[in-house]
């Protein structure tokens, strides 16, 4: 299995989406919603990815009592790679923005 | 008339895409899949409908078998059948692929060749063993470790055949990323 160097898009959406406590199929639900359908995760896809970030302790199970339904939520280490990645896609953005603008950094 | 009927794979690890599509096309016709069988699959007949198919491969434990199933049934993938670790699912046409994205469609590729890799590795080594044996013995091991050549030889051709096409599948993935 490849480990998550790098957050790809479909993994940044995932672990925004468990900075709160949620259940495998409301990520889907909530990514589509909040991306007003631009990004969709095929289920495949989702399950492979919440797999991997339990791997890698960037999210653990929030209550394991239940273990049908099961809510998941970002770890510490989660919060913090994925704060990381916002500062590099910011970077990206205003790199970007900063272009179309026609502003030289020089 | 006949309620079901037996059609045969073109081999998962070569042509899932070309099963999927035959799949659907059987489905127009009123066929729809109901099981996997020895080298193929099941089917029944029902009304004519379209629906599409998918195949994911994935070791589950019994806990997480409600949550696999459920993820898929969200997004309107319901299961079919499963044997082993490959599951077969089927959705109406237009619903959202059950792979989004490259990194996890190689990472599926991975699990589909675990095992293929294993029987290969496993024949491989068997036909250099007895090549070796047949090469420096003679009489009756020789005739022996001849025959188990031959026959290791037979299984070792497709499973590399299998191999090769993983790593195909592999790389056209990687290139696309």
């Amino acid at each position: 299995m490849k480990s998550l160097e790098q957050l790809t898009d479909s993994v940044f959406y995932i672990m925004a989406a468990l900075a709160q406590p949620k259940h495998g199929y409301a990520v889907m639900s909530l990514i589509e919603e909040m991306t007003k359908g631009a990004f969709i995760i095929g289920p495949a896809t989702l399950y492979t990815i919440i797999k991997k970030l339990l791997n890698e302790q960037l999210i653990m199970l929030h209550d394991e009592t239940d273990s049908r339904r099961k809510v998941y939520v970002l770890t510490d280490k989660g919060r913090k790679v994925l704060a990381e990645d916002i500062e590099r896609r910011k970077i990206m953005i205003t790199f970007a923005e900063t272009g179309l603008r026609g502003e030289s950094s020089h | 008339m006949k309620k079901s009927k037996y059609i045969l794979s073109n081999g998962l690890a070569f042509a899932e895409e070309k099963d999927m599509q035959m799949l659907q096309l059987k489905g127009t016709e009123g066929w729809h899949l109901k099981d996997f069988a020895l080298g193929g699959y099941r089917l029944e007949k029902r009304e004519c409908e379209e629906v599409q198919y998918s195949i994911d491969y994935r070791k589950l434990l019994e806990d997480d078998k409600h949550e696999y199933f459920e993820v898929f049934a969200s997004s309107g993938w319901s299961h079919v059948c499963s044997k082993g670790d490959m599951h077969i699912f089927k959705a109406m046409p237009g619903t959202i692929p059950i792979y989004s994205d490259a990194n996890s469609t190689i990472d599926k590729l991975s699990r589909l060749a675990r095992p293929i890799y294993c029987v290969t590795f496993f024949f491989l080594v068997t036909t250099i063993i007895l090549w070796a044996l047949m090469t420096i013995t003679d009489g009756p091991i020789q005739q022996i470790s001849k025959w188990i050549v031959i026959f290791s030889f037979v299984f070792l051709i497709p499973s590399l055949m299998m191999v090769c096409s993983i790593y195909y599948k592999k790389w056209k993935q990687r290139i696309e990323v």
